[in-house]
């Protein structure tokens, strides 16, 4: 069947993820003094010492290798915060929890090139890797669920990279339960109208996002 | 037709299918190894390929008898446990195959039972797929049809990558990412 070689479904591979999320704004504490940066993506104003200012992932990231500043560690990523996250997403199921779009990445940058800056960097490195486990957990489990009435499958507040990883699967498995359901639907119209029911009030609806890239 | 140049479809299609001419053919007498003189017989019984079955069945010339595939033995082995049957060395095109044969044979069941074999297997496939690793294939690797084997194929490889970026720069800190084991993981 063309649609099962179709080789359109291409992932973006996971350095080009994180490139795109370099591009999330964070607070960092310069130690040196410099001119305002005027780039194409907007301009970033004079650095004075220790005076916090905002500035894009990869800048902060350029800026701390060459020493010139530390990370203020965003919000979200403190233990409490991300314990409260980690209690909050094995008690539900099938919700996932609200995080930052692009949290792998983010988290993975600082933890490599800010550790100095990050309190009680191995807790939270711990955190965010259970963290990262159940929802993905959560993520097959939903999909265990698919059958071949879905058309969408809905997947809120999901990061960008655990969809990264899931795209390829789970285009081809709906495909391939189309594929194998349009046919027969004429014949079996009578099992499955007991059948639509279920599909319904299913938990979480795991929306095609991801296939329209 | 949107297979033309598919190559899978093309290697599927080269499948042989049982048989039974309802006319009589003349110079074709190498497709049945049992005859003398140069010709088919009315009412023989030949294995052709399924490309040529196929268009000799549009133009009704033969009727085409269900393979073994998809006979009773078959429905048997997946009502008994359908992860376990072995499409990947018996019928690599199980699928594929089926969706083609689906509309020349007169058994509308079949759809049915793909559909069903399909989503049995489905569900063991998906845990495993994500969690295996670059190295080892498992086992049930082999049993899966080619169309199964893409989609194992597809979830491994994302998830293999991810992997890869995970621990690139770390160097000597590999050790501090320590993973709980779980059960779905396979060794």
């Amino acid at each position: 069947m063309a649609g099962q070689t179709d080789h359109s479904l291409s992932i973006f591979s996971a350095a080009e993820v994180e490139f795109i999320a370099e591009d999330e704004m964070i607070e960092i504490v310069p130690n040196i003094r410099m001119d305002a940066l005027n780039l194409l993506c907007g301009d970033f104003g004079p650095f004075l010492p220790q005076i916090p200012c905002t500035v894009p992932l990869w800048l902060a990231v350029a800026l701390k290798k060459r020493g010139k500043c530390s990370i203020r560690t965003p919000d979200w990523m403190s233990v409490e915060k991300l314990t409260q996250v980690l209690e909050a997403e094995r008690e539900s199921p099938r919700e996932f929890q609200p995080l930052p779009f692009h949290y792998v990445e983010i988290s993975r940058l600082l933890l490599d090139h800010a550790h100095d800056d990050i309190p009680e960097v191995y807790m939270v490195r711990s955190l965010i890797e259970d963290i990262r486990n159940v929802r993905f957990h959560k993520v097959e489990s939903g999909l265990e669920t698919i059958s071949g009435r879905t058309h969408a499958v809905k997947l809120k507040n999901l990061s960008a990279m655990e969809v990264n990883v899931v795209r390829p699967f789970m285009a081809r498995v709906l495909q391939a339960f189309y594929k194998h359901d349009s046919p027969e639907m004429v014949q079996q119209a009578d099992t499955s109208a007991s059948k639509r029911p279920q599909v319904v009030d299913r938990g979480p609806r795991v929306s095609l996002s991801c296939v329209t890239c | 037709m949107p297979g033309y140049y598919d190559i899978s479809d093309i290697l599927m299609e080269d499948e042989a299918v049982s048989v039974a001419f309802h006319v009589g053919a003349n110079g074709v007498g190498l497709l049945d190894p049992g005859t003398e003189t140069n010709s088919v017989e009315k009412g023989a019984k030949i294995d052709l390929p399924f490309w040529l079955a196929h268009e000799l069945c549009r133009r009704r010339a033969v009727s085409i008898t269900i393979p073994s595939c998809f006979g009773q033995k078959m429905k048997k082995d997946v009502q008994a446990d359908a992860a376990c049957v072995d499409l990947g060395t018996r019928y690599p095109y199980f699928y594929e195959f089926g969706c083609k044969l689906f509309p020349l044979v007169g058994d509308k069941s079949i759809g049915l039972f793909l559909r069903h074999t399909f989503a049995n297997r489905y569900k063991e496939m998906l845990s495993k797929s994500h969690t295996a690793s670059l190295n080892a294939i498992p086992k049930f690797v082999l049993r899966l049809s080619k169309e199964e084997y893409q989609l194992f194929e597809a979830a491994r490889s994302s998830m293999v990558e991810f992997k890869k970026w995970r621990v690139r720069d770390l160097g000597l800190m590999k050790t501090t990412i320590v993973g709980h084991k779980r059960k779905t993981d396979l060794h």
